[in-house]
């Protein structure tokens, strides 16, 4: 199997390699590329370090008109806890949690059988695939809103779940798909020689040579589902349903502006995804070509 | 034993059912009432969330009645209108509400008449009895009332030259000139989409108008109100108030004026605890004094008042409801509330013991029968939402045409 | 090949039953779960909102009864209408131009080899990972006419002269609110774009630069004739992502603005939701109309995607 591992990761992954690690002098070209590109990286990280500036200013010196303020006040990191902020955080782990396993759970087996199989009805299901690809939920807000409604299920974990998994759904059978077919199907026939079933071939051969596009599908809709907004905003109705986005829309408050514990919340909401996909960056390239352009 | 319990079982028995059997045991022979209430979050931040008042009240009313339990939830103050109406849209109705947003349910027979869930109805502050009430019937309980006064930065109008708080609006004016000059905002008029309502009526009541006239017909494009807006465009055009005060919100103004930026506004008693949270304005840097109308000070201003109501849903926990309702509404648990968010009671005698415990807010509780209260409409929740979204355009060269769309709308129905 | 593996693979399930039944059902077992997802997540609502648009509803959501085309009247006859109508496509056209080109540049930036390259790419990211509405909290924490960093920056570096005047209140007139909405649009689209672009130039073969060194064509020439036309249907595909994306945002313009000053910064996406509150019928009739607009997107995209198949 480790033989062939490597061959995949050539074949769809396509994997970024790094600047070999050798000892000599860049060419001034080179230097001026990543001068431009540390610029550009610096722009794209302003706004979350402003972000963590704001989180610890001190409350009396919120509004002044500086970069930085005179001390580095956490203690709305250390308050934030006692609002119920942990509550939300696992609302929003629940939500996301939920839809991934759910998107997995139902998205494998639907790209791995369109993959292998022509079947009556392949195409259409392939071409509804493609097409929820490029509907958001924002679009059919009343409808979704008026189906919970009458399902009973406002303000419920589990309708946030059924949503983002419906509509990060598409992508995963979508990028999995492309996984799928790109895996030689002789390494399975090979299995089944030595006597695997359909089955058994899938989970020992196939799945551990998807396992980068599991994971790019399984990061992608987990951060989808963890960053979704409008949704949460119309289908709860509490704080005991409600994830992190809505929440933290809630410092907005009637008589104030909750800007110290808005902002420590934002940053204990984004620097672990940031982390997560940082650590699949990689990947997320070759996710995406596998995923929308073949 | 499962099929000699199948009688009692009816089809419909529901896992919930099922769910309050095991909970409650073998011993217990009546199930427990269980009161669902969900209240506005009155908290400015993590420490102090209405939950835990609730809480408080729910657990001690739970002692003395072990067999009724009250569930609270509460709501966002942003959200609380939207989030009712959910749940009214969803059929699972609360048993008690708090916050504000009763007339339409009132008036699809949802909710329960005051003297059906309170024994002592008339301790209600009589003030806002006509706004609770839906065809002479009063079904809003008043919880909690604010009243607004003028509040100014004495830091800032002494480091301006200003003796005294301004009390026409020709004063205010030039006073709010003054204070721009030290590169702070002169006065705050927030007209964004959050609370413009509040804003501009203390306006229009500066001119001698209003919302509506005085036995009731919509005059929002009433000429003095006309003219106010003429006014008010004066004073922003100067440069004498933030810059495009339809899009800044009311949180943000007071923020703004807790943290020392702002030179005078029409605040509430709210705005006290966000000044001390702030740290920046100590208790003898800011000061309040009466709204100012065109010729002179008012001796009127805004009253507001949040209500509790109680729904009907099946019928059959009124008189748990009443129980608790006349648990909730003593005078501890009133001044209790008054205290911990700068807000007023609701009962008159609530208020008295208010006045006692805490002189320095008793000219807003004397100034409270006098208030002038929103409108008492089926329309008004439409009206409101709409001045909230448009009154900021009618600063500028048309007030006319867009206070007209704000009537028309009120004239409309709903 | 096929026949005999649809029947090992359900013959792994079910355990060897009839032949025939299986091989009906095998597709129902393997694909219906996903199937059913999207019936009840996708097209159930659509349905529902669809009827919804049709309906006279009281704003706390008691149907009323049939109002035929009323909410659809109501809706045309709302005087913000055509500005929002124009607005949404100005919003469109500009945040997808403006993300592409800047994509287009920073995809090419990024695929030089330089010292510490995944660090400055990781740091491209972040806008993607965070979530939308915080960013655009943080956008209007920074352009506040009073203490924003924006306003400070340019207050000292002499551009602007005073704090909480008209010049320094970005979010107060609509044009200038609108213009930021779609800076910060873009700054939120182009790590996507930047990286399906980025994956874009590494599906193409190395061998045809070569060639193209071979035949002596300029730096220039060689993108303009063998970058861009390799590079069409990655294009292609982020574009089309894109005017989804951006059509259908919301957080931005929420929490910016709400839509504001009265619906002067409104799209269709947000006058929807706005509507939503107190007139549901007639947001719904908002809603058919974006689903319409969205359905020719889809439809543009499967042109697109089929141009795609045949190309290659």
């Amino acid at each position: 199997m480790d033989a062939v591992v490597p061959a995949t990761d050539h074949v769809i992954v396509r994997k970024i390699e790094d600047p070999p690690r050798r000892r000599r002098r860049w060419p001034i070209h080179t230097l001026i590329y990543a001068g431009l590109a540390y610029i550009v990286a610096t722009i794209f990280l302003l706004p979350y370090v402003e972000m963590i500036i704001s989180a610890v200013r001190p409350a009396n010196e919120m509004l002044d008109r500086n970069f930085l303020p005179s001390h580095f006040d956490v203690s709305s990191f250390l308050n934030i806890w006692s609002t119920g902020f942990g509550h939300n955080l696992r609302i929003s782990l629940e939500v996301a949690g939920g839809s991934t396993i759910l998107v997995l759970l139902v998205a494998i087996p639907a790209a791995y059988y369109t993959a292998r199989q022509r079947f009556r009805g392949r195409a259409f299901f392939m071409l509804l695939v493609l097409v929820t690809q490029m509907f958001q939920p924002t679009a059919m807000l009343v409808g979704i809103y008026r189906e919970f409604l009458s399902f009973g299920m406002i303000d419920t974990v589990s309708s946030l779940i059924l949503v983002n998994a419906g509509f990060n759904m598409a992508f995963a059978v979508w990028i999995l798909n492309a996984y799928f077919s790109a895996i030689p199907q002789e390494l399975e026939e090979a299995a089944f020689i030595d006597g695997s079933t359909r089955l058994g071939a899938l989970f020992r051969i196939t799945l551990p040579l998807a396992l980068p596009g599991i994971v790019t599908a399984l990061i992608f809709t987990f951060i989808a589902a963890w960053n979704e907004f409008i949704v949460a905003l119309t289908l709860t109705t509490s704080q005991a349903a409600e994830p992190l986005t809505v929440t933290l829309n809630s410092y907005i408050g009637q008589y104030q502006v909750d800007w110290r514990h808005l902002f420590a919340g934002s940053v204990i909401a984004t620097i672990p995804v940031i982390i997560l996909f940082a650590l699949i960056e990689g990947k997320v390239v070759g996710g995406l070509t596998a995923g929308s352009i073949k | 034993m499962r099929i000699a319990r199948r009688p009692l079982a009816l089809a419909g028995a529901s896992a919930a059912l099922a769910l309050s059997f095991a909970l409650a045991g073998p011993v217990s022979a009546r199930a427990d009432t269980v009161l669902n209430l969900v209240a506005a979050d009155y908290g400015t931040g993590p420490s102090d969330t209405s939950q835990a008042y609730w809480q408080k009240i729910a657990d001690a009313f739970h002692a003395a009645n072990p067999s009724i339990t009250v569930k609270v939830q509460t709501v966002n103050w942003n959200d609380f209108d939207t989030k009712i109406q959910t749940m009214v849209q969803n059929r699972q109705y609360p048993d008690i509400t708090e916050g504000d947003y009763f007339a339409n349910y009132a008036q699809e027979g949802l909710l329960y008449k005051t003297d059906q869930v309170l024994s002592d109805p008339g301790n209600l502050m009589p003030a806002f009895k006509k706004l609770g009430s839906y065809q002479g019937a009063q079904y809003g309980m008043p919880f909690t009332t604010s009243s607004r006064a003028f509040f100014y930065n004495k830091k800032l109008f002494s480091q301006a030259g200003i003796a005294a708080p301004p009390k026409t609006w020709d004063e205010l004016m030039t006073d709010a000139g003054k204070i721009e000059k030290l590169g702070k905002i002169g006065y705050g008029m927030p007209l964004g989409p959050e609370e413009a309502q509040a804003e501009t009526l203390l306006w229009f009541l500066g001119n001698g108008g209003g919302y509506q006239t005085a036995d009731g017909k919509w005059d929002i494009n009433s000429p003095q109100n006309v003219q106010t807006m003429e006014f008010m465009t004066k004073l922003v055009k100067a440069g004498d108030t933030e810059p495009n005060p339809g899009t800044k919100n009311r949180a943000v103004i007071l923020e703004q004026f807790a943290q020392g930026q702002v030179g005078m506004l029409n605040g509430l008693t709210a705005l006290i605890p966000i000044i001390k949270q702030a740290g920046v304005l100590t208790s003898s840097d800011w000061g309040t004094a009466a709204i100012v109308g065109k010729n002179g000070p008012l001796n009127t201003t805004l009253g507001v008042c949040d209500f509790m109501a109680a729904f009907k849903t099946d019928g059959s926990k009124q008189a748990a409801i009443k129980k608790f309702l006349d648990f909730a509404l003593q005078d501890q648990y009133q001044v209790a509330f008054a205290e911990e968010y700068n807000l007023l009671p609701g009962t008159t005698s609530g208020a008295a013991a208010f006045a006692k415990a805490d002189p320095q807010l008793a000219p807003f509780i004397q100034a409270l029968p006098n208030a002038v209260q929103y409108p008492n409409s089926p329309v008004w929740a439409q009206v409101k939402t709409q001045i909230q979204q448009i009154i900021g355009t009618a600063i500028g060269p048309h007030p006319k045409a867009v206070l007209d769309t704000i009537q028309q709308t009120a004239l409309k129905g709903s | 090949m096929s026949i005999s593996a649809a029947h090992e693979g359900v013959a792994a399930i079910r355990r060897r039953r009839p032949l025939r039944l299986e091989t009906r059902l095998a597709p129902l077992i393997w694909v219906g779960p996903a199937m059913a997802l999207i019936v009840v997540v996708v097209i159930w609502p659509v349905v529902i909102m669809i009827k919804t648009a049709f309906q006279h509803i009281s704003p706390d959501g008691f149907i009323l009864g049939w109002a035929g085309w009323r909410n659809f009247v109501f809706l045309w006859q709302e005087p913000d209408l055509p500005g929002i109508l124009l607005r949404t496509c100005i919003w469109v056209a500009t945040v997808v131009v403006g993300t592409m080109l800047i994509s287009l540049a920073l995809s090419q930036l990024f695929n030089q080899k330089f010292p510490g390259r995944r660090i400055a790419r990781w740091a491209l990211i972040a806008p993607w990972a965070a979530s939308v509405m915080m960013t655009s909290i943080v956008f209007r924490w920074a352009l506040d006419p009073n203490n924003g960093i924006i306003n400070v920056v340019l207050h000292d570096l002499g551009l602007l002269q005073r704090f909480n005047s008209d010049a320094s209140d970005w979010l107060g007139t609509p044009d200038r609110a609108f213009a930021w909405m779609i800076v910060v649009a873009i700054f939120v689209s182009v790590p996507f774009s930047t990286y399906a672009l980025l994956a874009g130039l590494q599906s193409i073969p190395s061998d045809v630069y070569e060639a193209a060194r071979v035949d002596g064509a300029g730096t220039w020439r060689t993108y303009l004739t063998i970058t861009l036309p390799l590079l069409r249907p990655a294009f292609i595909v982020a574009l089309l992502i894109n005017v989804m994306n951006v059509f259908n945002s919301f957080p931005i313009i929420w929490e910016m603005t709400r839509g504001g000053p009265g619906h002067e910064t409104s799209t269709t996406t947000t006058f929807m939701y706005q509507l939503k509150e107190s007139y549901i019928g007639e947001s719904a009739a908002m809603s058919v109309v974006n689903f319409g607009l969205v359905v020719i997107i889809v439809l543009l995209y499967l042109r697109a995607t089929v141009w795609n198949r045949e190309a290659a």
